[in-house]
């Protein structure tokens, strides 16, 4: 009997905490210093696509947004402690999450794509954009030592010649110095580190942005504490108007060339 | 080279990192070397092979592989006995400087182990009765007549160990300490330039062993003034 | 927590994969180092002062700083250049192996040539007097007399010098190669095993450390046949 009232007093103390937090405001922890997620401009903005997102977001559930700079390790134990209602900060939805929080659909991918030299004529896709194993025959490709891209080339190609890397910046070193013809990496990270910079205008992306959920997760979501499957729901509906009526594509574009948002609904699930 | 102006703060800052995990690995490492040179001449007999399996280990494996278990066996070792203590707990780990410190200060006291052995065993015994038919105690003996002595045989040994030490501090970069090898990458990312940023790390680590080996040349130098001059 | 055996055993045929590397930079960079010790070792001890200050800067250049920082400044600096892409030393610098053996040989050159020069200054000046009195030409008393018991003072330093190199070598997994210590990361980041794989390939090392010692007291031996004969007699 104690336990029963204390289920329902609970259920009641969640539900009032969660309808007072939707009424007027929500707490939003990202990091502030992950650009071209979320950072602060020259003038002290916190901006960028995780910031607009979380923005928009809100606009649309009706609640204002007020953002918590919190540093990485911290961000599940200061959403669990109460110290802010939303993550939105670039956090890739995982199963080991999920047994800590929610998460709501994805607004950003995870992808990988190929980077290489623009004039290597390397035929690493068919015309359909399937993998052409044959066009990976005698040319060396770098990765991430046990990163997804791994597991993908590994399952895709097999025979693939691969060279191991501890880190972005090494690899892109010696793309630059011609020691591997290709490597496999997050799009977004090789533009930002690696393509934008005069210095490598040989280089560009090959093939399609690569986004099999079974190997790369189904993306970056919005966090929040469980149990509060209202918000849950408000955002999801706030996230797919947005992926529909072009909002996310705009907010892509203010940062990269190139779309990296889930471009079909991946749905509530 | 202009491009190196912009990241003197960082390098400078990242020296201080190595400095640290420096200070501590030395004095870790002296106090490892007593300890096993101590169990070595006074231990019981079951602690010998103890002792040279930690010298032969530590000597015979490559230091890098040697950092790579002290950083990555730290989580493992750590969330085990945390989760033994607390079953809640999920994860628990020791950050690059001290992991690094640790390790690094290991292989040196490995060396530093046999050094402080041989130095005690060096010690002309000659002094020792002399000092004993003086009428010294043990403890007055040890400290004004056989750690002396000691210390001027140990020096040079224990100078190479120094220089190592801080060289060895360059590895740690490998496990993520933010240091100047970090600093260089960082740099890089942003000009593209890895001989000028290697190369400036290099020149800090000439300048650092430089340091140390003028200060080790004074501490033989003053070790040595009751020497006769041959 | 406690080991896990079956992995240690399991995994050490994967890291034998990774063996071959491991002492095809061992060889190469000995044998180079040897010979550009050789070469330091004449400048070192040469009439030509600034023969002398060039090898000396040469000498603390690459014993003062880390061989972490040495090969990161031949694999990644020197890459920077257009000038050596183009060139045909690409060909050997392109390959991590050929590169990480450049970058170990020029720092055990430094330390050999300090050995040398030790071994040699370690040998009674007056045997060569005495050789040269009786009208033997220099190379002769080099060849026959010096070369022979400097020897005998080289090999126990050189010994360590060897060990040491064995285990610079695992510098070359953070350039890519995939020897014992490469193999050995690449393993744990997808067992997450990390004591059960490095202690193994800890243990492979250490055989090797031994093999050298081995072989470097059996050259001892050797190069000190003549002497015991001498002591017995």
């Amino acid at each position: 009997m104690l336990r029963v009232t204390a289920t329902i007093l609970a259920t009641v103390g969640s539900l009032l905490v969660a309808s007072a937090a939707q009424a007027d405001s929500l707490r939003v922890g990202t990091e502030c210093t992950y650009a071209p997620f979320n950072y602060r401009t020259a003038d002290g903005d916190l901006t960028g696509y995780d910031v607009d997102v979380a923005r928009e977001v809100g606009k649309r559930i009706g609640a204002d947004i007020e953002f918590v700079c919190q540093e990485w390790d911290g961000m599940i134990p200061a959403l669990l402690a109460n110290k802010f209602d939303l993550i939105v900060a670039s956090m890739s939805i995982t199963e080991k999450r999920l047994k800590q929080i929610d998460f709501s659909a994805p607004y950003r991918v995870s992808i990988g794509q190929f980077v290489a030299r623009k004039d290597a004529g390397l035929a690493l896709f068919n015309a359909d954009g399937s993998v052409n194993p044959a066009g990976f025959e005698g040319i060396r490709v770098g990765l991430e030592r046990s990163s997804t891209y791994e597991e993908w080339m590994k399952a895709k190609v097999p025979d693939a010649e691969i060279v191991y890397y501890d880190g972005n910046e090494p690899m892109y070193l010696d793309l630059a110095a011609g020691r591997v013809d290709a490597i496999m990496t997050n799009p977004m990270k090789a533009y930002l580190k690696f393509l934008s910079d005069e210095g490598n205008k040989d280089f560009d992306v090959v093939g399609p942005q690569i986004e099999e959920v079974e190997y790369f997760g189904i993306g970056v979501g919005v966090g929040m504490r469980q149990g509060q499957e209202d918000l849950k729901g408000q955002i999801d509906t706030a996230l797919k108007g947005m992926t529909e009526d072009g909002t996310l594509n705009e907010f892509s574009l203010r940062y990269f060339p190139f779309p990296i948002y889930p471009q079909q609904w991946a749905g509530t699930n | 080279m202009v491009s190196v102006v912009g990241w003197i703060d960082d390098y400078l800052w990242g020296t201080l990192v190595i400095l640290g995990v420096y200070g501590v690995a030395l004095v870790l490492c002296i106090l490892w070397g007593l300890l096993g040179a101590a169990a070595r001449l006074f231990g019981p007999r079951w602690l010998q092979p103890l002792v040279s399996l930690y010298v032969t280990v530590f000597r015979g494996t490559p230091e890098l592989l040697i950092l790579l278990i002290f950083y990555f066996g730290s989580a493992v070792t750590l969330t085990a006995i945390g989760q033994a203590l607390d079953p809640d707990i999920r994860y628990l780990d020791i950050p690059p400087f001290w992991a690094g410190a640790l390790a690094i200060s290991f292989i040196a006291g490995a060396y530093l182990t046999e050094i402080f052995r041989a130095a005690f065993l060096g010690v002309d015994p000659g002094s020792i009765e002399a000092a004993r038919a003086l009428g010294l105690k043990p403890l007055p003996l040890f400290f004004l007549v056989r750690a002396p002595q000691m210390w001027r045989i140990a020096l040079p040994g224990f100078g190479n160990q120094a220089i190592s030490l801080i060289k060895d501090t360059a590895l740690i970069s490998v496990v993520g300490l933010e240091e100047i090898m970090f600093t260089a990458e960082m740099a890089i990312s942003v000009t593209q330039e890895p001989f000028v940023m290697y190369m400036v790390v290099a020149f800090i680590y000439l300048a650092l062993t430089t340091v140390i080996t003028s200060v080790l040349r004074r501490l033989e130098r003053r070790a040595n003034r009751f020497q006769e001059v041959r | 927590m406690g080991l896990n055996l079956d992995l240690i055993l399991d995994t050490l045929p994967r890291l034998m994969s990774g063996i071959g590397i491991t002492l095809g930079l061992l060889v190469y960079s000995l044998l180079g180092g040897l010979v550009l010790g050789s070469l330091l070792c004449m400048a070192l001890t040469s009439k030509k002062p600034w023969l002398r200050a060039t090898a000396r800067c040469y000498v603390t250049f690459f014993r003062g700083t880390p061989a972490l920082v040495q090969l990161f400044v031949i694999y990644y600096g020197l890459a920077q250049f257009p000038i050596l892409r183009e060139s045909p030393l690409w060909i050997v610098m392109r390959d991590p192996f050929w590169c990480c053996v450049l970058a170990f040989a020029l720092n055990s050159g430094a330390y050999v040539a300090e050995i040398m020069r030790g071994a040699l200054s370690g040998v009674p000046k007056e045997l060569g007097e005495a050789a040269r009195a009786l009208g033997m030409r220099p190379l002769a008393i080099f060849r026959t007399i010096t070369a022979p018991l400097a020897l005998r003072l080289f090999l126990p330093p050189y010994g360590n010098e060897a060990v040491s190199m064995l285990k610079t070598t695992a510098l070359a997994s953070t350039v890519t190669l995939m020897d014992l210590t490469g193999v050995a990361r690449t393993v744990v980041a997808q067992t997450y095993a990390p004591y059960e794989i490095f202690i193994s390939a800890a243990i492979v090392y250490l055989a090797l450390a031994w093999i050298i010692g081995r072989l470097i007291t059996r050259a001892e031996r050797w190069a000190s046949r003549w002497q015991e004969a001498g002591v017995q007699s």
